[in-house]
């Protein structure tokens, strides 16, 4: 149970779709698909290695569909989830999962809210007659909301309050999503999670969590038609309900960059971090393929520009990083950070950060590079299919925010077919420091106190 | 109603079935001995055209570092695959990225280790690769400085950390006197210590074949191996002698140490001795741990204080098994206001345990997972080849998975009793803080974190 943090799940996306050793034309994991009458999709990913299977259901509701001044209600619900229903008592789903020598958990994130045990296929029909179950009858038992609310503010305090960074990167991408939902911290903002009633959860609860809303995927020692009948019988009976619109997906544009310091006394070492907003793959799949194959030109390991140019030639910095993912139902996130040597100024650094944009934006990246990183990101795909788990939340993920089928089958064809001009037009539209259009950045520098005055006296 | 019904005959059939599986062979584990005698375990797997390949040195870890020295296992983990034999540091980890190769190395305080995976379209140059790293290490002034500043700025980075700051302090207090209270990661004195020559020695002095573990999992034949482990690993010394590190139980138990932050939540951590895998009662203490804080959900910790009360996110207790030192211990956090009611639902449980035997259905329920997740464990080349390494590095037999149901199963309630009693010292805890806890008095308060300046 926990929040996944966004970025974690991001990375987890951006390790590409797997790829069977061949042509890029290929399906990746020729995974099976089927619908339910009721709406809910299936899809079945097909792993023989073991007898066991990682079995999903994910939800089309997350924290960006919180009403004003509830946030944190998503992923408290997704608490309240393991406590219980008509049949089955309070904290009894985890246990019996247990019992069955399976493992259980949950996540929440902005977009999605997510379930999953991963146990041995003899146990996956009673997995899934209890997680039907829960998805229209749970309890809200008055004395465990209480009990459990204390939970999530625990977890709060152990992610954010306790923790600086946590601290600060909310208080960023705050700044990057003004009035848009993805601006809320997906855990909750204290004063708000203290207020959550009874009635806010069950009306959450009520209103979203329905099989049309939902897609089941299922990856291991299993296929398709072995599981649509006990899909039918667990979550097929379940009856058809009306979800709401998700019409928070226009986020108002950044006029202007942003820049935040923090002055706290336990940082001793300093960092920069910069978000710019761009598209996502639902947004727009072209540039967003293009920013994938930039990230692996930029990001991607010790002979990356950034950490050439930042580590290894200048020696400014000991880490340097530039991510991207476009798994995101309204703008997605690229990041640009950096970890300065210990007599190096954050100005410094972020002066090369600009330097290495501008070369980038002038120049564009070279042939060379594109072609290493489309081996790079082409073969690495095979890795992906090497986990049980790793395929079911690639297809969920991508499946539940609007992408499709093919948009995971075929991402390695997709990756072939970028080129150098979409690549160098992408980063010319959103990451030239010169000219920031309508996509600035928000630049934020976290810093032991200062010391200035000390230093003004002598 | 039919619901209920449903699971309890599930429970039953799951039983059954889960024993009965347990009698099948889990893994076709071959033992492979090159011409020079180095010896791997492999299974071979077929699914994907990836190899993974793990390895580790016994004794080569950072229990060795000298004082003055700490980090330097870490800083050589961290240099070795920064150019080798003819590459330069850029052009080793361009063709590693280029090719797809993850090596990496890693050292632990007992042992120094590292983990290839690769596709099997580039594994002659993979399997180069580390050769050439383990073999002719160029430890050039760059890459070393390069490293000794990432290290620096990650202690640096690290000092925000709570978690961490508790668990420096752990090390310190419960392994007082002994190697393993040094910082394995270097303090920001030590590191700048540190010489190229010491690296270039670490690698000459400490790493032979005597004290080599290999696991192999994916695409490759026993054949194929032997010539591969000659290859990699049949320039090294034939055998080194390393010095001996004297044995350590928990010290300081009674104490409540706090490092006082001005933090909402408290970082608990709790220590006291344990046992080891090579224990005769290791099952019984699996067990047992489970039950009480081992399991997360449904364990007597988790059920007591996050469940009920709702005072934690997470609590969770396990063994903590060294070469030198075993011992069992609990990690959790709170709100400053609540630390002393979370000690004191601790100590319950703790004298709840010792006192008294655990029921029959924690004790179905504990074998049933402990026996029926083992496959989840083997559902990853990279994972089944970290099995085949640890069962080595524990000295276990080739058929340890196929018997570890048995030796489940053969614990009774009584045997949990009569360890518990035994085991389980509630008056003697060694417990440390990081916050600012109300409720406990501690018996001593720190202002400053040992070995990290």
């Amino acid at each position: 149970m926990k929040v996944f943090r966004l970025c974690l799940i991001l990375m987890l996306l951006s390790a590409p779709a797997a790829y069977a050793q061949g042509t890029a034309q290929e399906k990746t994991f020729n995974a099976e698909s089927f619908t339910l009458e009721n709406g809910m999709r299936a899809v079945v990913i097909q792993n023989h290695r073991v007898p066991v299977v990682t079995h999903m259901v994910w939800y089309g509701v997350g924290a960006a569909d919180e009403a004003p001044g509830q946030s944190g209600i998503a992923h408290f619900v997704e608490h309240l989830m393991f406590k219980g229903t008509d049949t089955v008592p309070p904290g009894e789903f985890s246990k019996r999962v247990r019992a069955l020598g399976g493992n259980d958990n949950a996540f929440t994130a902005q977009d999605i809210t997510a379930y999953f045990q991963s146990i041995s296929v003899d146990h996956l029909e009673t997995v899934m007659i209890m997680e039907a179950d829960r998805m229209r009858n749970l309890a809200f038992p008055p004395d465990d909301i209480d009990s459990e609310r204390l939970v999530v503010l625990e977890e709060r305090r152990q992610r954010t309050e306790n923790n600086p960074t946590g601290y600060f990167f909310e208080q960023m991408r705050t700044a990057l999503f003004p009035n848009h939902p993805y601006g809320n911290p997906v855990v909750g903002w204290l004063h708000e999670m203290e207020a959550l009633t009874h009635k806010n959860v069950s009306d959450f609860y009520k209103k979203w969590y329905a099989p049309n809303n939902a897609i089941l995927v299922v990856s291991g020692d299993i296929t398709a038609a072995q599981i649509k009948p006990l899909a039918e019988k667990t979550y097929g009976v379940i009856s058809v309900q009306e979800t709401p619109e998700r019409n928070w997906t226009s986020v108002p544009p950044l006029l202007a960059n942003t820049r935040l310091v923090m002055y706290h006394p336990s940082i001793r070492q300093p960092l920069i971090q910069r978000l710019y907003r761009v598209p996502s793959t639902i947004q727009d799949k072209e540039i967003s393929l293009a920013l994938e194959v930039l990230t692996s030109i930029m990001g991607d390991g010790a002979s990356s520009r950034f950490y050439k140019s930042l580590v290894v030639e200048q020696k400014i910095a000991t880490s340097a990083g530039f991510r991207y993912s476009g798994t995101a139902m309204s703008d997605a996130v690229l990041r640009i950070s950096a970890t300065p040597t210990a007599d190096t100024e954050l100005e410094t650094v972020e002066a090369a950060i600009d330097d290495e944009l501008r070369t980038l934006v002038k120049e564009g990246v070279t042939s060379q590079e594109l072609i290493d990183a489309k081996t790079r990101l082409i073969d690495a795909a095979v890795f992906a299919r090497d986990s049980l788990s790793g395929p079911a939340m690639i297809f969920g993920y991508g499946l539940i925010t609007g992408g499709t089928m093919d948009d995971i089958e075929y991402w390695p064809r997709d990756i072939e077919a970028v080129t150098i001009e979409q690549i160098n037009t992408a980063a010319r539209q959103f990451l030239d420091p010169d000219n920031s259009g309508t996509r600035p950045h928000v630049t934020g520098y976290i810093l032991p106190p200062e010391e200035k005055e000390e230093g003004a006296v002598e | 109603m039919r619901f209920i019904l449903q699971i309890s005959l599930c429970f039953l059939l799951v039983f059954q079935v889960t024993l009965a599986e347990a009698k099948e062979k889990l893994l076709d584990i071959q033992e492979v001995t090159s011409e020079s005698g180095i010896t791997a375990w492999l299974v071979e797997d077929r699914t994907l055209p990836i190899i993974s390949l793990k390895f580790s040195f016994i004794g080569a870890g950072s229990a060795l570092d000298p004082e003055d020295k700490q980090g330097l296992a870490r800083l050589v983990s961290n240099t070795i695959d920064e150019g080798a034999g003819n590459y330069d540091s850029q052009n080793f980890q361009k063709t590693l990225g280029d090719n797809n190769i993850s090596l990496g190395f890693s050292s632990g305080r007992d042992s120094f280790g590292g983990s290839l995976m690769t596709l099997s379209k580039h594994k002659t140059l993979a399997f180069d690769l580390l050769r050439l790293a383990l073999n002719e290490p160029r430890f050039d002034a760059e890459p070393m400085e390069r490293m000794r500043a990432a290290n620096l700025t990650r202690v640096r980075s690290a000092l925000s950390d709570p978690n961490w700051k508790a668990a420096r302090l752990l090390n310190d207090i419960a392994f007082a006197g002994h190697p393993y209270a040094m910082n394995s990661g270097g303090t920001l004195t030590s590191l700048q210590n540190i010489t190229v020559e010491d690296l270039k020695n670490f690698t000459k002095t400490k790493l032979a074949r005597n004290s080599l573990r290999i696991g192999v999992t994916g695409d490759i034949t026993a054949e194929n191996l032997k010539t591969v482990l000659d290859q990699i690993f049949g320039a090294l010394p034939e055998k080194v002698t390393l010095p001996a590190v004297k044995d350590l139980d928990v010290q300081n138990g009674g104490e409540i140490v706090l490092y006082e932050q001005d933090i909402p939540q408290t970082i608990i951590q709790i220590m006291q001795p344990g046992i080891g895998r090579k224990h005769p009662d290791y099952y019984t203490g699996m067990i047992m741990n489970f039950i009480l804080g081992g399991s997360g959900f449904g364990s007597r910790l988790t059920e007591e204080i996050r469940e009920k009360r709702g005072l934690t996110y997470g609590i969770h207790s396990s063994f903590y098994d060294m070469e030198h030192l075993q011992a069992l211990s609990v990690s959790t956090s709170t709100k400053n206001e609540s630390v002393g009611e979370m000690l004191g639902l601790i100590d319950q449980e703790w004298r709840k345990m010792k006192d008294a035997p655990v029921t029959a259905d924690e004790l179905k329920d504990a074998k049933s997972y402990l026996i029926g997740s083992l496959p989840l464990s083997l559902s990853s080349t990279g994972k089944i080849s970290g099995i085949l390494l640890s069962l080595q590095l524990d000295d276990l037999p080739l058929d340890y998975l196929d018997s570890r149901a048995g030796k489940i199963n053969a614990v009774s309630a009584k045997d949990i009793q009569t360890f518990t009693k035994e085991l389980l010292t509630p008056d003697k805890l060694t417990i440390i803080m990081v916050g600012k806890p109300e409720g406990v008095t501690p018996t001593k308060i720190v202002d400053t974190l040992p070995n990290v300046e």
